[in-house]
């Protein structure tokens, strides 16, 4: 029987700012057979420690088509996170996982993608981005629709940029507060629905960020004509264990964990409604 | 095989036997008395045993504590080095349950075993006899015949078709012997290792523990209608003010769900000193406030009466749906235990009438 409960050294190999509270750490595991041998899927998480001070579950924003890496794009808000904020290149970090269920990858295959994301929300969803673009000619049309507090809180700005010159994808981004250089787009993301055009027949979307934003982009897609099936959605909830066990993300008969933290907006509906209420 | 029969003044002398082969935990009744389950293998065996109390009420703190303790070590670290601290298998001797509480017991290994299994509970808990005495004198607070969780289990036990019940040995009380009940393989190896503090159980005594079983029955006086009220948690019938009427009095300080048999929730923390240390679980508990609360500040589980619904629908709801079990064994210690009178009992008596 396996142990779950022991994590596994990673070397953390660079360190890259993404905001003023936010970094991306790009992790090795040290045992090569583990590093070469750990599968995962856009969509899951890990549970990622510092012994001595405590576990988190981080999803893994990297994807399986880059492989012998894993990356995990981390705000500072927690003791946990503080934390591994001041960590260097070459120190050590703790993982096991990986863990969830993933985004639905081989069943859109032809369809449009529509990615909606807001702050910290983006990089669950950059892994299943990744791995699209890694086989761009199997999808229809791509749609990143990203919104931030401030143009300094967009994550992945480099990369945005690259994935503007993607064949057939649209980027498109939004802040709440602009500074003087901003000259984008001002507003909530559903603001960007009058920005670009985004249709329902034969679109999926992909969905993560605050509670709020999530609750106003399941209501906007689907009075674009989203079906609830179309519509998945990433979870975020307190967890200790990541393996069913502990109790703390149960929503209703969902463990959060192991039935999530990926969810149709149809799964999401039969959940008991005091209890999504303020976590969607 | 048959009923057995084991006299009273001999269970002492048959625990100190079994010291020898098991790690033997046994009812301790403690100053103040309050009962403990305790193990007894140490040095003060023969004085821990004059305190024993087979006729005891209700344990204070259910014997969920022996598979899955309050706290415990999930590995230690010595700087990058990790050591796991899983608790090595052994033989358990559990003497003198109550038949609720391994109820509550079975709920947990089925629980630990589901999806990924949890090798620290199951360790504890593998080679375990569980050796039921029936409640004699039920606490005032407990509605196992509702909740169909005692004060005796069924027997089952047919080696040659392979069933099984759900105890190993079952005691019931009859006057200055006990007649014991075989429930399964293992208890059938026990009483025949142990054979001269066994004898075949008389006609007479047969019929005097069915009698005794029966008074036992009747004896415990809370009723209530625990079908239709599962039934009304999972159709949804429930009506919030339910909740926003224990919410003004409950105080969360999570006491029933410690003591319940069948909550399994813990926290995880770590403890470090230097360059070493440990990371632990401890028992948790949903009714509190921080249980749910994200690093950002976000908690979708703010509202008092929400945790409330969730402490209730988790056992009388979402347990069953999910096992077919309700997670409510009727031990009624969470009743026991409460420093403002709310119990289970009382929100099943609720939803039954609705």
């Amino acid at each position: 029987m396996k142990n779950e409960y022991i994590p596994y050294p990673a070397i953390i190999e660079s360190i890259r700012d993404e905001s003023f509270d936010t970094k991306t750490f790009k992790v090795v595991f040290e045992d090569k057979g583990l590093a070469a041998s750990f599968n995962y899927k856009p969509g899951q998480f890990v549970q990622l420690s510092l012994l001595g001070i405590g576990e988190a579950p981080i999803s893994i924003t990297s994807s399986p088509c880059n492989q012998g890496f894993l990356e995990f794009t981390i705000r500072a808000a927690g003791k946990l996170t503080r934390a591994i904020h001041e960590l260097k290149p070459a120190d050590k970090i703790h993982v096991r996982g990986p863990y969830g269920n993933p985004f639905p990858f081989e069943e859109v295959k032809g369809k449009d993608l529509y990615f909606v994301a807001g702050g910290i929300g983006l990089p669950p969803l950059r892994s299943i981005i990744n791995e699209v673009f890694n086989k761009r000619e199997e999808f229809g049309k791509i749609k990143v629709l990203y919104g931030a507090k401030t143009p300094d809180e967009l994550c992945f700005k480099e990369e945005l940029k690259r994935w503007q010159d993607i064949t057939d994808t649209e980027i498109l981004l939004t802040v709440d507060k602009p500074d003087e250089s901003w000259k984008g787009n001002v507003g909530v993301v559903t603001m960007l629905w009058d920005k670009t055009d985004i249709t329902s027949s034969n679109g999926v979307a992909y969905v993560c960020g605050p509670p709020i934003m999530i609750r106003f982009v399941i209501e906007r897609l689907t009075r674009t004509g989203f079906r609830d099936e179309n519509i998945y959605i990433s979870l975020e909830r307190y967890m200790k264990c990541g393996i069913g066990k502990c109790g703390h993300c149960n929503i209703g008969a969902t463990f959060v964990c192991i039935d999530g933290p990926v969810f149709s907006y149809n799964q999401l509906k039969g959940m008991p409604e005091k209890e999504i209420a303020m976590a969607i | 095989m048959k009923e057995m029969l084991l006299k009273k003044g001999r269970v002492k002398e048959l625990c100190l036997k079994a010291c020898e082969e098991w790690q033997t935990y046994v009812p301790i009744e403690e100053t103040g008395g309050d009962v403990q389950f305790l193990r007894i293998n140490g040095k003060e065996k023969n004085s821990a045993l004059n305190k024993l109390n087979l006729d005891y009420g209700s344990l204070v703190i259910s014997p969920k504590a022996i598979g899955f303790p309050q706290l415990e070590s999930l590995f230690q670290f010595q700087g990058d080095k990790i050591t796991d601290t899983v608790h090595a298998p052994s033989k358990k001797l559990l003497f003198g349950l109550r038949a609720c509480d391994v109820k509550g017991i079975l709920f947990l290994d089925d629980f630990f075993k589901r999806d990924f299994q949890d090798i620290y509970y199951l360790n504890r808990s593998r080679d375990r006899l569980l050796v039921i005495v029936g409640c004699k004198h039920p606490p005032r607070d407990c509605f196992c015949t509702s909740a169909k969780t005692g004060p005796f289990l069924p027997v089952h036990y047919d080696k040659g078709a392979g069933a099984e019940s759900d105890f190993d040995l079952q005691m019931v009380d009859v006057g200055d012997v006990y007649l014991v009940e075989v429930g399964s393989v293992k208890g059938e190896e026990f009483v025949n290792n142990h054979k001269k503090f066994f004898d075949e159980a008389s006609e007479e005594i047969i019929a005097e523990s069915k009698k005794a079983k029966r008074a036992a029955e009747e004896a415990i006086s809370v009723k209530v209608d625990f079908e239709k009220a599962i039934k009304n948690f999972c159709d949804d019938n429930i009506p919030s003010e339910i909740y926003e009427k224990i919410a003004e009095r409950c105080i969360y300080c999570g006491g029933c769900l410690y003591v319940c048999p069948t909550c399994s929730c813990f926290n995880v923390l770590d403890e470090k000193s230097a360059d070493s240390g440990r990371r632990w679980r401890n028992w948790d508990a949903c009714v509190f406030e921080g249980y749910t609360r994200e690093a950002s500040g976000h908690n979708p589980r703010l509202k008092k009466w929400v945790r409330t619904s969730r402490r209730y629908e988790h056992k009388l709801k979402y347990d069953f749906l999910a096992t077919g079990v309700s997670g409510c064994v009727g031990c009624g210690r969470c009743l026991s235990s409460c420093p403002v009178n709310i119990g289970i009992v009382q929100v099943i008596e609720e939803a039954a009438k609705i």
